[in-house]
This record gives structure tokens, sequence and C-alpha cells, in this order.
């Protein structure tokens, strides 16, 4: 089944609907035991009776083989809020080969979405947004919100300019209830800027969490010969020499992945990696581990 | 340099694919989009430069690779000089003789020689010879530059006398071994008196093409020279005026009337000094009378002071030894005092003060010791004592001389002391009706000889011979005969000493000898012959022969000394034990101990000819070096004058640099694509 996390093979799906229901089975299905998170409440632990307690909750059964009164627990369920930020600039276009790192931020959308609302029961929604917020669909458990989400992630086409500022302001107006927020974005951005555009929605209680999507291709640049490169967002155009892009600028990406990495962490944010050539499963588990650590 | 298959150059067209690859192609780059250009920058110029260096190595090395390719099909080769048999072999010919000590003429010759060398072609043979005394074969044919040089650049001036003449012999004698063409270059002053009298003899081989360097441009200089020194070898009077002097003849050649002073130097020091007008390129006679030396030998040389543009020239050697007279042993037969007589008077005639002479009877000889005597004289005394016949024998043995005049005893004795053989017969020239007269003379004879003898025979053809002995000759050598073929002087040659024979007596009965005045100079000859003071004289000159031995020695051998003007010795521990002669390469004073313990000291000039500095008519030249009237140029054709040349492929060596060039190639192409893979 792992082969339907292969981004390769998930670019040839049109559906987003059938995709994230393909991504998650394959993932839940990979996953041998899936105790921490059930689909009702489940028992957790014996406890003795203690005057007091509700009778409700005592073993009969045991009570009958032993003739001691103890309590079973279970474990609570909760429903959180997943709202998803999605980066729709020029720049997410770029891509060395299928797909691209908007495809690649749209399937890991849609199979979170899938997951939270078809698994989890929780409420999610959509924010995408370049240097403008473009799409906003509430977070809400309401039948076919799950429908509108796919539809608000096939309108996001990429333009425009990255720009953090706007819609982090305008999400923390719409943000009331505690929950988790995921930003997928290529964050070419100083690391001090995104993390202080970032850190104020941890403050409200929110897990963070910072998807980085980027093409193989833009950590390990391989250049034959002299290259004219042209930004997809500015449309400048410089010339560049092989020898720079396979020296100083891999030491200059890879310096800003660890300095974004460690000033997230330092703010309390998760950071994930995800290379567009590399399965979606990496974004599913960090999701689910932030989910259980939130229970 | 050409090629053997052109048409293939026409693969030089895929140069055009390295061109369009590195030129073309790499300005013609596509924008590509990237995400961001947050991390990258415009590439520095120095690493742009360093990138196009690189890309410039690849470039030149792959067009180096398909050229040397092609160029390899198109078998491109070399004109080389063809040096197997028919290629023309180069004779470089050093004139080293006396007269290029002139000035910077030897330097000159050597420079230019070298310089033809040079550029001589990397595959042609050549071969130096130096032209001095003699003509000497430096190297044998060959190719090796180096070895060439060094033995040009050995070469050093001699003191000898060149002769075209000697150089024409030696040419034509490698001629005869030497397939194919030869060039001959000669770097000489190419004087005139070099040139010998008949001009047949220097004529070249047809196949050889002479190139004349003549290094003296323009009008000879003016050169005065002590031309010749006559001084007695051995004096034993210092006081008697007809000996005791020196005269010497200053010549000069192309030069104006002067006045000329001539020091005569005895033993490095200056005893007398003359002057002497020397008219305009002719001669003048100078004398130095009484000559003082004391007793033994002493070096002397005429000095021409003044200077001028040959100085080498301007003094001449020659030793003079002084002693007691020595003593003569003539034994006459019992009875017959006339030959002692006429032998007496010619003697002191000729020789005055020179030699003693001891007159006894063949009977009173027994006690005598023939050693204690320069040579012996035997007038008739056909019947000797046998222990003076013993001591005769042993003398002549060790390298003493005697004379024996036949008498008309010989004719009624078998035998004849010291000649095997005997008396075949005695020719009575009376009883026939008349005198017999001398018909034949050898003047190269020592004891006979005379530089120009007239049209009498040398005065030998008014002597009368009216009997004579008949010896047998064996193997002697007849210096004279009769006008009827009888030998009148002989001489033969016993252990290391002559003897000498007349087949007629010494007084007047037997001829008319005595009476004529060619008596005296025989007299004269035959004693300096057998006295040895002939081989001893005080003047030579350079590439003269004196001799050191008679025969081959046998049984126990003593070694010959001798030391040259440069105080080394010249003759090898071997050949100072075999030698029979000694050459004399080199101007200056030998001193030579023979085996017989006598010693000597020779005076050597170079021959004066050398210092006639006027070169040769140029039309003379011109006819040598163009071979007119050669016979041999005549059958064998004129030389061609353009080098053959073979083709030299570089096929072979184009390719192997085409497969290094290859190697280098993928070396640096494949060090571009390893760093890839590696940063993949």
């Amino acid at each position: 089944m792992d082969r339907f996390l292969d981004p390769r093979v998930l670019a040839g799906i049109s559906s987003l609907d059938l995709l994230a229901k393909t991504v998650v089975d394959s993932f839940v299905a990979g996953l041998h035991r899936s105790t921490d998170f059930g689909f009702s409440q489940e028992f957790t632990e014996y406890r003795a009776y203690t005057p007091g307690d509700d009778l409700r909750h005592v073993d009969w059964n045991l009570y009958a083989r032993t003739e001691r009164c103890y309590l079973k627990r279970y474990r609570g369920e909760t429903n959180t809020q997943l709202t998803i930020l999605l980066d729709a600039s020029n720049s997410m276009q770029y891509t060395s080969g299928p797909p691209t790192k908007m495809d690649y931020a749209r399937y890991i959308a849609a199979s979170l979405f899938y997951l939270a609302i078809r698994n989890q029961r929780d409420a999610a929604g959509l924010i995408v947004f370049d240097d403008q917020v473009r799409e906003y669909i509430r977070p809400s458990t309401r039948p076919g919100q799950l429908s509108r989400l796919f539809s608000g992630l096939e309108r996001a086409e990429a333009r425009a300019q990255t720009d953090f500022s706007k819609p982090l302001t305008h999400f923390e107006n719409f943000l009331h209830r505690r929950g988790m927020v995921l930003v997928i974005s290529d964050f070419y951005e100083q690391p001090q800027t995104i993390v202080d555009h970032v850190a104020p929605l941890r403050y409200r209680g929110n897990e963070v969490i910072l998807f980085h999507v980027l093409d193989p291709e833009e950590i390990r640049p391989a250049l034959a010969g002299s290259a004219i490169l042209v930004d997809l967002e500015t449309e400048r155009r410089i010339e560049v020499i092989p020898e720079y892009a396979k020296t100083t600028y891999r030491a200059k990406v890879d310096r800003h992945i660890e300095e974004l990495r460690s000033r997230a962490r330092a703010a309390g944010i998760d950071y994930q990696l995800l290379v567009t050539s590399q399965p979606l499963d990496a974004a599913l588990r960090e999701y689910l581990s932030l989910r259980k650590a939130g229970n | 340099m050409g090629f053997l298959a052109p048409w293939f150059l026409g693969g030089l067209a895929a140069l055009g694919v390295p061109v369009f690859v590195h030129l073309l192609r790499r300005h013609t780059a596509t924008p590509r989009p990237v995400g961001s250009l947050m991390f990258f920058e415009r590439g520095t110029q120095s690493s742009t430069r360093h990138r196009r260096l690189r890309y410039r190595l690849l470039f030149v090395l792959r067009s180096a690779l398909l050229l040397l390719v092609v160029l390899a099909f198109a078998n491109p080769y070399l004109r080389r000089a063809a040096a197997d048999k028919n290629g023309r072999l180069l004779l470089v010919v050093l004139d080293n003789s006396f007269s290029m000590r002139a000035g910077t003429r030897f330097a000159d010759a050597k420079g230019q020689a070298l310089a033809l060398l040079r550029a001589k072609l990397p595959g042609q043979r050549a071969q130096i010879l130096a032209l001095g005394g003699q003509v000497r074969i430096l190297t044998p044919p060959m190719t090796d530059r180096a070895q060439l040089q060094a033995a040009l650049e050995g070469v050093e001036p001699g003191d000898g006398h060149a002769s075209f003449g000697e150089l024409g012999r030696v040419i034509r004698a490698m001629a005869e071994t030497v397939e194919g063409p030869m060039e001959l270059d000669l770097f000489s002053d190419m004087q005139r008196t070099a040139v010998p009298a008949n001009f047949a003899d220097m004529l070249l081989p047809g196949n050889v093409a002479l190139q004349l360097h003549p290094i003296a441009a323009g009008a000879a200089p003016p050169n005065w020279t002590v031309e010749s020194v006559d001084a007695p070898s051995v004096l034993s009077d210092p006081k008697d005026p007809r000996r005791s002097r020196v005269e010497a003849v200053v010549a000069g050649f192309g030069t104006p009337a002067a006045t000329k002073t001539v020091a005569l130097v005895v033993d490095g020091k200056v005893t007398a000094t003359r002057k002497v007008d020397v008219p305009a390129g002719g001669r003048a006679t100078v004398e130095f009378r009484p000559l003082a030396v004391g007793y033994g030998f002493h070096r002397c040389e005429l000095r021409l002071e003044g200077g001028d543009s040959f100085a080498a020239d301007d003094r001449s050697v020659f030793a003079v030894r002084r002693s007691d007279p020595e003593r003569v042993l003539f034994v006459h037969n019992a009875g017959e005092m006339r030959s002692s007589l006429y032998f007496r008077s010619a003697l002191e005639a000729a020789t005055p003060g020179s030699f003693a002479l001891q007159s006894v009877g063949a009977e009173e000889a027994s006690d005598l010791d023939p050693a204690k005597f320069a040579f012996v004289v035997l007038s008739d005394a056909v019947s000797l004592p046998s222990i003076f016949e013993h001591a005769l024998e042993r003398y002549v043995a060790k390298g003493g001389n005697v004379l024996i005049a036949l008498g008309t005893a010989a004719a009624h004795r078998p035998r004849i002391p010291l000649w095997d053989g005997g008396v075949k017969d005695a020719h009575d020239y009376v009883r026939a009706g008349g005198a017999a007269t001398v018909g034949q003379v050898d003047f190269s004879y020592p004891a006979l000889e005379q530089a120009q003898p007239g049209h009498d025979n040398g005065g030998w053809g008014e002597v009368k011979v009216f009997y004579a002995t008949v010896p047998d000759p064996g193997p002697a050598r007849v210096a004279a005969r009769l006008a009827d073929g009888t030998p009148l002087v002989l001489d033969r040659q016993l252990g290391e000493g002559h003897v000498v024979l007349l087949a007629s007596g010494l007084e007047n009965l037997t001829n008319d000898l005595p009476l004529h005045p060619v008596f005296v100079a025989f007299v004269d000859g035959a004693a300096r012959y057998l006295a040895g003071s002939e081989r001893l004289g005080g003047a030579r000159l350079v590439d003269s022969f004196v001799p050191l031995r008679s025969v081959q020695p046998s049984g126990a051998i003593a070694s010959i000394e001798v030391i040259d003007p440069d105080g080394r010795r010249p003759l090898s521990l071997r050949e100072a034990r075999t030698a029979q002669s000694l050459r004399l390469e080199r101007a200056g004073f030998y001193q030579i101990r023979f085996a017989n313990g006598r010693d000597t000291v020779i005076g050597v000039n170079p021959d004066r000819r050398e210092s006639d500095l006027e070169p040769m008519a140029k039309d003379l030249g011109q006819l040598w070096s163009g071979g007119v009237g050669s016979p041999a140029a005549e059958t064998a054709g004129a030389v061609p004058n353009t080098v053959k040349y073979r083709p030299l492929s570089l096929w072979w060596y184009v390719m192997l640099l085409a497969l290094l060039v290859a190697l280098l190639e993928t070396s640096l192409s494949s060090g571009y694509l390893g760093t890839e893979r590696e940063e993949v």
C-alpha cells in the first residue's frame, strides 16, 4: 500500500477526494496498531472502588468473579480544530518533475482534511493565501465540509508573491477556538520574519506546524553549465554558474532550513521539511503525533 | 614537410564540432525558472574565468585530438637529407699549418668551420681533416655533430707546411674507398706556397665538390723572416775564422726596404746584434763572427727585432756543439802512404779542426780499439790482424762505421774484411786501353749528397778509374757506378753500423779521384756520414725525420729518450725501444739521447715557405674548385648541387600524440562528470 503514498503515483489521481482517501487508507492500513486513537470511548485501566464513586462504572463481571469492586476507567475522546494555511504564491509552481510543490501541498492538505474529518471527527478549515487571503473556509464538522475544503483546494491557484503578515493577521481575527494550525509553504522568507508572524498563533494555545515544501532541485540544484535563472515570483533574471549552485547555494539553503527549524522549535512551533519526491506519510505522521500530544 | 595523403585534410572540417559545442552552444542558454532567487547570486568574475579556462582547456584538447587524428590520416612527413650512400659526405678540412698562426687566421678558420658544422643537416655524414705538415684524418664519416665539433675544437695550430698536393693525394685515396659524392670545404689562408709545382697533384676526383673558404682576404701583409741560417753544428775551435761564424739570410715578403736588427741569442742571452738593410721584397745576408761558445750543446737563436704582421717566424733556432776534434783511424796497407796523405789533406780541407786523423799500418792495428774513433778507414787493408778484425766487427755491430777502399791488393785476397761475399772480379782498365768513368751517381746518398749537381755529373764525370775491384754487392746499396756498370760506391748495413765500400783506391794509382775537387766533397760527406754528425745536425725543418736506429733492434734493447720543445716525451715506452725514426712535428729544440749513449740537440724550424703569406691566384682557386680539366670529372660527371632528401613519415608520432591527448581529454572530462555524480 506504500506505493499509494508516492507523490508520483498520486499525481495521476485527479480527484482530491479519491486521492485523500487513498492516502489516508494506505497510511492507516500501514499502522499496525492504533490503540491510542479510537472511534469511541476505550478502556484504559482498573481502579479500586472508593466510596463516592459512580456505581455505573463498576465492573460487575469482575466483581462476580473476584467479589472485589473495581472501576473501569475510559479514555475520553475530544475533538480538535484543524486549520491549514496554504501558501499559493507563484514560487509554489516550481517543479523539477511532477508533482509541483503546489500539488504536493494540495495532496497533504486533502489527506489531512480527510483524516481529520472522516477519521478524527475534527473540525477542519482552510486559508489560501499569497500576499492576500485568497480563500477562507471556516473550520466546521458540518456535513459537506470535506467537499467544500476539497473544492477550495481545487480553486487554489498559485499566483503573486508570498506575504505572511496579511493572511496571518487576518487569520488571528477569525481564530476563536484553540486547535491545530498547519502552515504549508516553501517559506522563501527570512526565518526570523516567518517565526515572528507565525508565533502569535501559538500564544492562543494552538499547536502550530510548519510544513516546509521544497523540490529536490531547490535543495540540490544541478546545473550542467552556466544558466539564466528566472524568479517565478519577481520575474528577475540572473546568470548563475554551476560552481556556485554546487557550493554556496547548497550551503545557503541548508543554513536557511536549519535556521528555520531551530527558530521554530525555539518558538514552540513544530517544523517538518517535506521534499516533493518523498511520500506523504511523513506529513500525516507528524499531524497525528501532534494530535495525540494535544489530547 | 608535406603530406602523403593530403585529401584526408578535409577532415579538418570536423573541428567545427568542438567549436560549436564549446564556443557557440554555450551562448544559447535558455532561461530556467526557479522558485526563488533568494539564495542565488550572480557568478563572480574570477570563478567565471576559472570555469572558462577549464572549458577552454577541454576545448583545446578536443580540437587537438581531432586535428591530430586528421593529421595522422593525412600521413605527414619530413624531408630529411638522405643519410644513405646517396647522401653527400661533407669533408671539413681545417688548415693548421704554420702560416695560420698569423693574426687571427686560425681562430677565424675554426669559427667558420664550426658554423658550417652547425648548419649541417642532421642526417648528413661528415668527416674532419686537418691540413698541416701532413693531412690528418681526425674522424671517420659520421653524423654525430657533437663528436665532429669536438674533433674540430681539438685541432691546434701546428708548425708544418701545408701542401694542397698532399691534400689532393689523400682525397683521391679516400675517394677510392668512399662511395657517393663528397663535398670538401677547405678553410685555409690559401697560401701560394702550398700549391704544388704540378697542378695535377692537387686535382680532386670528379665526385668531390670543392668549396674554398679563404680566411685572409686582400693583399698579403708585409712579413720579414730569418729565411736560413748557416752555422756549424759541431765547433772545435771558436777562433777558427772559417768555421766559427753564423750566416743568416733575412728575407722580406711584400715588404718595403727597411733596416732590420738581427740578434744572436745563445742559451737565452743576446750575444750580438747586427743591422741589415733589407731591400723591398728582397733578401739580405747578415753574419755573426766569431761564434764564441763553451764546450757542450748550445741552444742558439737568430731573432729578428722590431716585429711584423707574423711574429712567429721572426726567429730561427739552431744548436751548436763545441767539442774537441774527433779521431779518425786510417789503416793502410803496408808500404802504401799516398792514400793517407790524400785523405788527410782532403779531410782537413773539408772539415778543418773537426777530425784528427791517425794513420797506422795494417799490421800495427792489433792493439787499437776502434770504439775510440769516430770512424775507421781501411785503405786497401784487406789483410788485418784477426783480433783487430773482430774488434772492428763488434764496433760496426754497435753502430760504428767503416770506409773500405779497395786497391790492387784486394784482388789477391778471396775476401774483404767486414764484407760478406768477397771479390768477384777486378777490372784493370789500363790494360784495356783506357780508363773508366763514373757513369751513375746517387746524389741523395749522404756521402755523395749534392744539392744541385752540375752537368759534369757533379764533378764525378771528370774522374777516371784505372783499376776497380768488383765485389759481390749482395744486399748493399749501390750509390755510384762506373760507366760499364761496375759498382763504385756501395753501402751495407751490419748490425747498427754501416760499411761503405769504395771499389777503387784512395791513392792516385787506381784512379785520379784524389786529384779532383770532388774528392774533398766526397771525403767531407763520407766523414760526416760515417761520424754520425749528419744525423746529429744542429738545425732541421718541421716534419723532417731523424733516424734513431739503423735496424730493428735485437737482443738487449736500449731505449731512446726524446724530449720535445714542450719538455714532454713524445715517444711511448714501447716506441722508445722500437722506433727507428722520429718525426719532428714542432718547432723548437729537440733533445735526443741515442741508444749508444750519444746526445744531441736539434733546432727545428718551420718551413720558411710558410712565411710567404701571399695567397694563391684567384683564377687558380677557381680552376681548382671548378674541377676544370679533371679527368675524373670528365668521366664521372659533375656532382649535382641539389641535396637528396627522403621522406620521414611522422604517422606513428602523430598517433602517439593523439593517444596522449585522448587520455588527457578523458581524464579532464571524467573529472567533471565525477564531480557531478558526487554532488547529485
